[in-house]
């Protein structure tokens, strides 16, 4: 019977037994046919039949268990079996089970964040119907403005439900510094459409979203217990956002956290009460929907395609060039699926996760080899126990399940141990994604999926490091076996074949992993070290919003100035300006402009990047003035429009001569600005990221900008620590008003928090080569010392007969280079082939940068060395005398 | 004490089983029990109550088959047929059966 046979019939005992139940019948039946030929009357031929067959019941009991229960209990016998040898062991058990409980639980914590960030569909009913609405064009992606979305809200007709939102961080405070919480705009069918419940009151509906609607608010599960202790009175009381009551009316699910995967809203508000719902070019939200039942999304995708002239004929921005109009005209609505929600975490992460799946899954075969090697050495030990068990009988095939039973129980207890060490990992791996302003969310229960990789993993690697030795340990001759008593005068080599290939497998393997954390460490350490043209330390950020303040318009310019004059005069300040925006946070503005005698090579050639900056900014940054002159107060609204440009920009479009009095102008829609006059260069500095090529970059007095503000940016240059300034800096714009919003930052915080990718990667990879190296290097050393011990009576007769110490040590350590020497070949031709796919992770090195491989082969080479010296030490030490004593 | 009828010999009756279907072919589980007691001129008897959990054992150790099929009666039946692992296994069983017989003779001889 075949073992799907078995598994079924424990699975299925019903049929099982009406089996037992239809051959015990014809039995009696034949039983009493006989007894009728003898002349019995038939009741009697019955009732005999059933006397003489017994208890019918405890039969088909101890029948179905034949069937059922030899199977389990050979399995029963078999782990009994294997935990009995374990505990002989514990040393050994001890080692497998942790390695591969690290090992597992590496695999385990990054398949649970990929399912987290990729695989898991959103928690809402029939996540798998819900498209997301899309623009067919580069202008947004994916992102609409209001005006499209109440065109396509009242055009549509595919959906069953359908629903906008858009994401805002909220000030929960009064004034002073600001306190963030992450919440949604919402439109009036968004909770309907997912199908979801509150957890208490009730939630957003069509009814709370109309223009002029009274200001109310949803809470997110977490945020309701984190904030008010999950009180259930919440309801009907008010939240103060962007200083604005909200009547909490509900508080959302606990399991639902949004439909953006990576983050955890806390307050969901109608999407009626934001600013400037009718600004046509304000792209930012995301339309989901639910097609009518019946409908796929090849369906409803030329519905969509049918109203997008019309609605995009409804929603042409005025203010635009008349090409831009036609341009916008041109747009298309597509559909996409979406049941997973949509993700900023997913399309930064999504490419690292799979490279660090691949690791984990790496230093997993090392440590498998590991064990593999381990279990050869137990099985050289057990060869007498196998021999004998052949010899009485004892089929090969039996033997080898009941050896795979126990590397599979190990892998099994190794991936309990995983489990554990995932959960705290995986919480880890999400702490480190984290930036200081984007708390990374994740929802990381262990569900079906990931118990099923788990599993799947632990019986893999079980099989796997456990065949190759089962295998071994019963090829033997039990007749041999038995006779040589375990000992010889030489052993032979091929005994350990396997041994040398597994380790040179290591080697290989490590090295690949030592050479892609070499990569990605240097170029983290390039992203660090590079200079961005200004100051990392000693500038702290201050962003300074004065909306809700109480300020009219026309005065925001006063009291910006006010604040800077202010700041400029804070003991410890040395230099201090502000800008429109900072540099390497993300936010840009570009423009196209014109140079007289500058040939346009295509369309985009004229784009440059702006900023707006105050007299000071530079000194303030660090970034030095090459040519010309700053900022200074004579720069006025009346006076003539200048700018100050950085290198890039005077070399591409001022062909490397002086632009000092030159001029540009700026391409607004079909017009041209007047000329802007150019009074200075300064040196380049990375403005959004730090890896990017610098870009042109000019940059315009705030002075001279006639659209009044709330909000700016200061930056302090201090000469002392930076966090040291921040109760001056609280503490005099609460004099100023209490009620201006303020976050402070460190430069260098937000530096770092831009290279966050690249952090993890470069720690996880450099931890992980390093975990490799040093299993790599434990199986080296095991095998050598195992192979010594067993050479002993051999190289005990070699120094007798006179051979030096120093031939002995290079016996053993000719060995370690040979094996060395084989796997970092190997090593390095799959490194060379497997280093070009994180090629677009790397900054200022190749694939191939010979001094990291050069550099990881070498490093390589001198620990295995290391890893061998002792083995070889402890051979030359080998007693002649002592060692053919003992035989 | 003498019984009238003997049950077998704890672990013979597998080698008996294997035996009547090498020497009678496919045969189902009551046919099985009236040719022992038949072969043995009615001194071995067996229970049909170890009869089926050592059959439901034996198909489990891959020593014989077992498939429905119908009577000359026409009757449902379970019939039971020998593989090659079950040849091997009554050659091993019926030598060590000569030899424990031989031993136990042995004994009782020189007693």
């Amino acid at each position: 019977m075949s073992w799907y046979h078995r598994f079924i019939n424990v699975l299925r005992s019903n049929r099982v037994s009406a089996d037992i139940d239809r051959e015990m019948a014809f039995h009696i039946a034949e039983r009493a046919d006989d007894l009728m030929a003898r002349g019995m009357s038939e009741a009697d031929a019955r009732r005999e039949a059933r006397r003489q067959f017994g208890n019918r019941t405890v039969q088909k009991e101890r029948t179905r268990d034949a069937d059922v229960m030899t199977w389990l209990e050979s399995l029963a016998a078999d782990v009994r079996y294997a935990l009995r040898a374990l505990r002989a062991s514990p040393g050994f058990a001890l080692v497998t089970i942790l390695s591969l409980g690290l090992g597992i639980g590496a695999n385990t914590a990054i398949f649970s964040l990929i399912n987290a960030v990729v695989l898991r569909t959103l928690p809402v009913v029939r996540p798998e119907e819900l498209v997301q609405i899309t623009i067919g064009d580069a202008l947004g992606g994916s992102v609409l403005t209001n005006p499209i979305w109440e065109q396509v809200r009242d055009r549509q007709d595919a959906f069953s439900g359908v629903f906008a939102y858009g994401g805002v961080s909220l000030d929960l405070t009064s004034g002073g510094e600001v306190r963030r919480a992450q919440g949604d705009w919402v439109s009036g069918d968004y909770f309907s459409t997912l199908g979801l419940r509150p957890a208490l009151g009730r939630l957003i509906t069509r009814a709370d979203d109309f223009r002029g609607c009274p200001p109310v608010a949803v809470l997110g599960y977490g945020f309701w217990k984190s904030e008010f202790g999950g009180s259930p009175t919440i309801i009907g009381k008010t939240i103060s956002l962007d200083r604005k009551a909200h009547t909490i009316v509900g508080v959302t699910d606990p399991s639902f956290h949004g439909v953006n995967v990576g983050e955890s809203i806390q307050v969901y508000v109608p999407l009626c009460l934001r600013p400037g719902l009718d600004a046509r070019s304000n792209w930012f939200l995301h339309i989901i929907g639910r097609p009518k039942s019946g409908l796929t999304t090849e369906q409803v995708a030329p519905r969509l395609a049918a109203i997008a002239p019309s609605v995009f004929e409804a929603t042409v921005p005025q203010h635009w060039g008349a090409t831009e109009k036609a341009d916008y005209l041109t747009n298309k609505l597509g559909v996409r699926s979406a049941p997973t929600g949509l993700s900023f975490v997913r399309r930064e992460y999504q490419r690292s996760l799979t490279v660090l799946m691949v690791v984990v899954a790496l230093v997993l075969l090392i440590a498998c080899a590991n064990v593999a090697n381990l279990l050869l050495a137990r099985a050289a030990v057990r060869g007498r126990e196998m021999a004998i068990r052949l010899a009485i009988g004892a089929a090969r095939r039996r033997l080898i399940r009941q050896l795979l039973t126990e590397s599979v129980l190990l892998a099994g207890l190794g991936a309990v141990v995983g489990v554990v060490v995932a959960r705290w990992g995986s919480a880890l791996l999400v702490g480190a994604l984290s930036r200081g302003s984007f708390p990374v969310f994740l929802d990381l229960t262990l569900d079906v999926r990931v118990l099923a990789f788990t599993l799947s993993v632990a019986v893999a690697t079980g099989i796997l490091f456990g065949l190759a030795p089962a295998w071994r340990a019963t090829r033997i001759d039990p007749q041999a076996a038995l006779k040589t008593n375990g000992r010889g005068v030489v052993e032979g080599h091929s005994r350990f074949t396997i041994g040398k290939a597994l380790v040179v497998g290591q080697i290989a393997l490590s090295l690949v992993l030592v050479i892609g954390a070499g990569l990605l460490l240097g170029s983290f350490r390039n992203l660090t070290t590079l200079d961005p043209g200004f100051r990392r330390d000693g500038v702290l950020l201050v962003s300074v919003s004065l909306r809700n303040s109480g300020y009219p318009a026309d005065s925001y310019g006063a009291v910006h100035s006010e604040l800077l004059a202010r700041f400029r005069a804070l003991p410890g300040v040395e230099a201090a300006g502000a800008s429109q925006m900072t540099p390497i946070s993300g936010s840009a503005w570009n423009d196209n402009i014109k140079v007289d005698g500058y040939a346009q090579k295509s369309a985009g050639d004229g784009l440059v990047y702006f900023n707006e900056v105050t007299d000071g900014f530079f000194a303030a940054m660090g970034t030095p003035l090459l040519a010309g002159r700053d900022f200074n107060e004579t720069d006025r609204p009346a006076s003539r429009p200048v700018a100050i440009v950085n290198e890039t920009m005077a070399r591409k479009f001022f062909n490397g001569r002086s632009p000092l009095g030159d001029h540009y102008r700026l391409v607004q829609h079909d017009s041209m600005s007047a000329p802007i006059e150019i009074i200075g260069v300064v040196k380049d500095a990375k403005y959004r990221e730090l890896r990017e090529e610098t870009l042109p970059t000019i940059y315009l007095p705030v002075a001279q900008d006639a659209k009044a503000t709330p909000y700016a940016n200061y930056e302090l240059r201090t000469s002392g620590p930076v966090s040291a300034l921040a109760p001056a800096v609280k503490a005099m714009v609460a004099e100023v008003n209490r009620s201006i919003a303020l976050e402070l930052t460190p430069l260098s915080e937000q530096l770092d928090s831009s290279l966050t990718r690249e952090r993890l990667l470069a720690t996880l990879s450099g931890f992980f080569g390093a975990l490799a190296l040093l299993l790599a290097m434990v199986g080296l050393y095991g095998t050598l010392s195992y192979n010594v011990a067993r050479r002993r009576n051999e190289i005990g007769i070699r120094i007798a007969l006179g051979a030096a110490q120093g031939r002995v040590i290079r016996l053993v350590l000719g060995e370690v280079t040979r094996m060395v020497l084989i796997g970092v070949a190997l090593g390095l031709v799959a490194a060379l082939a497997s280093t070009r796919w994180v090629g677009s992770f790397l900054y200022g090195l190749s694939p191939s940068d010979p001094a990291t491989v050069v550099g990881a082969a070498v490093t390589l080479a001198c620990v295995a060395l290391a890893a061998g010296a002792l083995p070889a030490w402890r051979a030359a030490r080998v007693e002649p005398i002592a060692a053919l004593r003992d035989e | 004490m003498t019984r009238q009828r003997n049950d077998i010999l704890q672990g013979t009756l597998g080698l008996l089983v294997l035996k009547t279907l090498a020497t009678q072919g496919r045969m189902h589980g009551y046919a099985i029990t009236s040719h022992i007691q038949r072969a043995s001129a009615e001194l071995l008897r067996v229970e049909e109550g170890s009869l089926y959990p050592a059959l439901h054992r034996m198909e489990q150790d891959g020593w014989i088959r077992a498939e429905w099929g119908v009577t000359e009666k026409n009757r449902q039946a379970r019939f039971y047929a020998l593989t090659a692992a079950g040849r091997k296994q009554l050659a091993a069983e019926q030598e060590s059966w000569a030899r424990l017989t031989e031993g136990v003779t042995r004994v009782l001889r020189y007693a």
